[in-house]
């Protein structure tokens, strides 16, 4: 890389997301004193945990131009099957698996619809959003799964090197997809198919295996998470992750990721789950009202995109 | 008092400086070109003057008055206008509405509306029905109304950035009249093109650039098309000549079957060049489409060509005519596009051997000389010839066997063009086989061994070497039936 490039438009546009997390610690760490403390930054970052694994999931896919709005209700369907069935007797670990790759195959069913049939991927996860909760509640006849074996337990609360388990699962994640997303050929082959799916193609690379590869992945990422979840309440409930496509959306535009594809980093979207959770939490402490905590999260969103917008370097 | 006035002007992108104080003055009914290598800043001068960029220095004055545009919209209600050539037309709407669009008057019925534009394409000779959708229109035309639509918004400078790229030669003499018709009308019109002839049929005047600085400003009549050469790239040059050499036997053999196109059978022989000519819609890129497994059927060797996974496997590869939107991912750096058809020769389980790839698009970095030398800039930030390099060295890299090329010279500099022939030549010797389809028929009759023309989705005569321009252009055109 050349010295001199850069300039503070450049840096801004860069690290601006660094810069937005640094400025939220410091106001919340001046209004509440209880911010900075190790136990309350653990804290969030267990909070953050499940939608952060959402989110990099969901990073790959929309790296590669495309959507996911079904991670909500895969993260159910999962959540559920992982619980029945080890409810019903079976070894932990292997109803662990089995959610593992059920989680996948529900990814690579909406993958399918994606690149075969080339149906936006916008309506084939709407209705997929449907289709999986409409499973989990036939599967959990409506009724919250209890009673889960003690495996789930110390997957949701197990501590390890004083970091909760949780955050020790959603870094080794976050750590796995960066790999995938920067050193290997596939990450290369996502971000030429989401940055111009046309040259992708006449370079011979397969379009529609990286969309099938893509989604999988979001439904790996879901199965994951619905493990973090149930372990932290621990059950399985039919109406779990309603709503958590668009926190998983948000921190991955927050953390500087092209809605269009094919620029942007999972790092960014950690930063952008951070961001999020930092908030939530900050306003917790303050005693804000979940009424207005809403309208907050809203407007940090569009300040997130705005700046991104003011000092990006001008593209032709 | 000059029209406009460009004075030291100056734009950097980060660490490169594109222009370092360049002066520009066009007066009223002026055409003057802007000529000079890849990367010499016209297309970033002609931005800044057309409100895409904004300048770091220097001044400009339209008719005496300073001109600061900070948008394309703010340019044009200054009477600034600039013909990209991704067009700017809205496809969906028809000729009239695209050519009055913006000043529409609230309620104009649609009679009226066609009328007008009627009368107003027909004073410039252009013969398509108003009504017509633009997407309906080849690119040519379209390029031609995006041109008619500058008289309607009376434009006080027009620029043009290589706009003869896509045209066929009939619309090429269109675009011309046009053109000297915005002048005789008192409009300055700046021409950017690496066609010397055109540059010679068309200007008033003639500015080259060379690294973001003005080296010369000079009348036609105190130029040579040698001369304009030696300015751009500051040293003598001398035209590409190449000695055709003997073919080294059968390489194989395409069959090639696709909609609106004859049957075709072609045999390759090892290293030689074949060129393709014939109007655009002639059915020539279709058949290189189609032996790359994007439309219709073809087969290689008796292998038939499904994609252009299966083609790259027989060791064929495409470069396509577009480097923007089918070439190149813009956002990548140019080591990854470079290196976007060979992944899995750079690969082990997977993970990217990141000396490897450097090593390689070092290579084929110096081999074609991309410059700026960088390749982790992203492959937005080329020049347009340069852009052009790097979908060339993303073919190489495959080492293929078989090199179907679309217009291989477009937008890249004659000095560079002159380098491509002859690395294009080197590789035949190497063995590899090239077709080359181009409209160029100069690039044909002086690269390729032989010339396969088509017209109406047939090959209607091959041409062997030694080609005749003249003969090529005539069977093109349809001037000479074959006996
Ligand atoms: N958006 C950009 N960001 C960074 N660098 C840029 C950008 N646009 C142009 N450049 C650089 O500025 C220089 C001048 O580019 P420009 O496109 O003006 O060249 P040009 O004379 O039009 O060349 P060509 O004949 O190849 O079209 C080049 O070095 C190019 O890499
Ligand atoms: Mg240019």
């Amino acid at each position: 890389m050349s010295p001199g490039r850069g300039g503070w438009r450049e840096l801004l546009s860069r690290y601006g997301i660094v810069l937005a997390l640094g400025a939220l610690v410091l106001v919340l760490a001046l209004l509440s004193p209880s911010f900075l403390t190790p136990s309350n930054w653990l804290n969030v970052l267990r909070q953050i945990a499940v939608n952060a694994l959402l989110a990099f999931g969901m990073t790959v896919v929309i790296l590669g131009a495309g959507i996911d709005l079904s991670v909500g209700s895969i993260l159910a369907f999962t959540g559920a099957v992982a619980a029945g069935l080890s409810v019903a007797g079976w070894p932990p670990a292997l109803a662990i698996l089995v959610a593992l790759v059920l989680g996948a195959l529900i990814g690579l069913f909406n993958g399918v619809f994606v690149a075969y049939a080339r149906i936006a991927p916008f309506i084939v996860t709407l209705a997929g959003l449907t289709i999986f909760r409409g499973a989990t509640l036939v599967y959990t006849n409506g009724m919250p799964i209890t009673g889960l074996p003690d495996t789930f337990n110390v997957i949701g609360n197990a501590v390890w090197l004083g970091i909760p388990l949780p955050v020790w699962i959603t870094l080794a994640f976050l750590a796995l997809t960066h790999f995938l997303l920067r050193y290997t050929a596939l990450g290369r082959a996502i971000y030429a198919v989401g940055g111009n799916e046309e040259a992708a193609r006449l370079s011979g690379i397969s379009v529609t295996r990286i969309k099938l590869f893509q989604y999988a992945y979001s439904g790996l990422a879901c199965a994951l998470g619905a493990l973090v979840l149930n372990g932290r309440l621990n059950s399985a409930q039919p109406t779990a992750g309603v709503g958590f496509e668009l926190d998983a959306i948000a921190a991955v535009v927050v953390g500087g990721t092209s809605l269009f594809g094919g620029r942007g980093t999972v790092m960014g979207t950690f930063l952008g789950a951070l961001i999020i959770g930092v908030l939530n939490n900050g306003m917790n402490l303050l005693n804000v009202s979940a009424f207005y905590q809403q309208i907050v999260k809203g407007g940090v969103i569009l300040g997130a995109l705005l700046i991104d917008r003011l000092f990006a370097t001008r593209r032709d | 008092m000059a029209l406009l006035e460009m004075r030291g002007i100056k734009k950097h992108f980060g660490g490169v400086e594109a222009l370092k104080g360049v002066d520009f003055v066009l007066e009223a009914g002026e055409i003057q070109a802007l000529v000079g290598e890849n990367g010499a800043g016209k297309s970033t001068l002609m931005k800044v003057l057309s409100g895409v960029f904004q300048p770091d220095g220097g001044q400009m004055l339209l008719a005496g008055n300073p001109l600061r545009p900070r948008s394309v919209a703010e340019a044009q209600q200054a009477g600034i206008v600039m013909v990209y050539q991704e067009l700017n037309l809205v496809s969906d709407l028809s000729v009239a509405e695209n050519l009055f669009l913006g000043r529409l008057p609230p309620l104009m019925g649609y009679t009226r509306l066609n009328q007008e534009a009627q009368a107003l394409l027909g004073q410039m000779g252009l013969e398509f029905p108003p009504e017509a959708s633009v997407r309906q229109l080849s690119t040519g035309e379209q390029q031609l109304v995006a041109v008619a639509r500058a008289f309607v918004q009376r434009a006080k400078v027009m620029v043009f950035d290589e706009p003869t790229a896509t045209l066929s030669a009939n619309e090429v003499e269109q675009l011309f009249r046009l053109i000297r018709r915005l002048r005789s009308e008192g409009v300055g019109v700046a021409y950017i093109s690496h066609r010397l002839e055109e540059i010679f049929l068309l200007a008033d005047r003639v500015t080259v650039l060379r690294d973001g600085e003005r080296v010369s400003m000079a009348p036609l009549s105190e130029l040579t098309p040698e001369r304009v050469v030696n300015l751009m790239v500051g040293r003598e040059v001398r035209a590409y000549q190449r000695q055709p050499h003997g073919s080294e036997g059968e390489l194989g053999r395409f069959q090639v079957e696709a909609a609106g196109l004859a049957p075709l059978g072609l045999t390759l022989n090892k290293g030689e060049i074949v060129g393709l000519a014939g109007v655009i819609g002639s059915g020539r890129s279709e058949v290189l489409r189609a032996m790359f497994g994007l439309v219709g059927s073809a087969s290689w060797r008796g292998t038939r060509l499904s994609g252009p996974l299966t083609a790259l496997r027989q060791g064929i590869f495409y470069i396509p005519a577009d480097r923007k939107t089918q070439g190149l991912v813009l956002e990548l750096s140019a080591r990854e596009n470079v290196t976007l058809s060979v992944l899995s020769r750079l690969q082990w389980l997977g993970v990217m051997k990141a000396a490897q790839e450097q090593q390689l698009v070092k290579g084929w970095f110096r081999r074609l000389s991309v410059r700026p030398s960088d390749p982790e800039r992203p492959a937005r930030t080329f020049s347009g010839g340069n852009q052009q390099k790097l979908v060339l060295a993303k073919g190489l890299a495959t080492t293929p066997q078989v090199l179907l090329m679309e217009e291989p010279s477009r937008g890249v500099d004659v000095v560079t063009r002159y380098e491509l022939y002859a690395l294009l030549d080197e590789l035949a010797r190497g063995g590899l086989s090239l077709l080359v389809s181009s409209s160029d028929t100069e690039e044909l009759s002086g690269l390729c061994d032989r010339v396969l023309v088509f017209r109406g989705g047939r090959v209607v005569v091959q041409l062997e070497a030694p080609l005749d321009r003249e003969e090529v252009v005539a069977h093109v055109t349809g001037a000479r039936r074959v006996a």
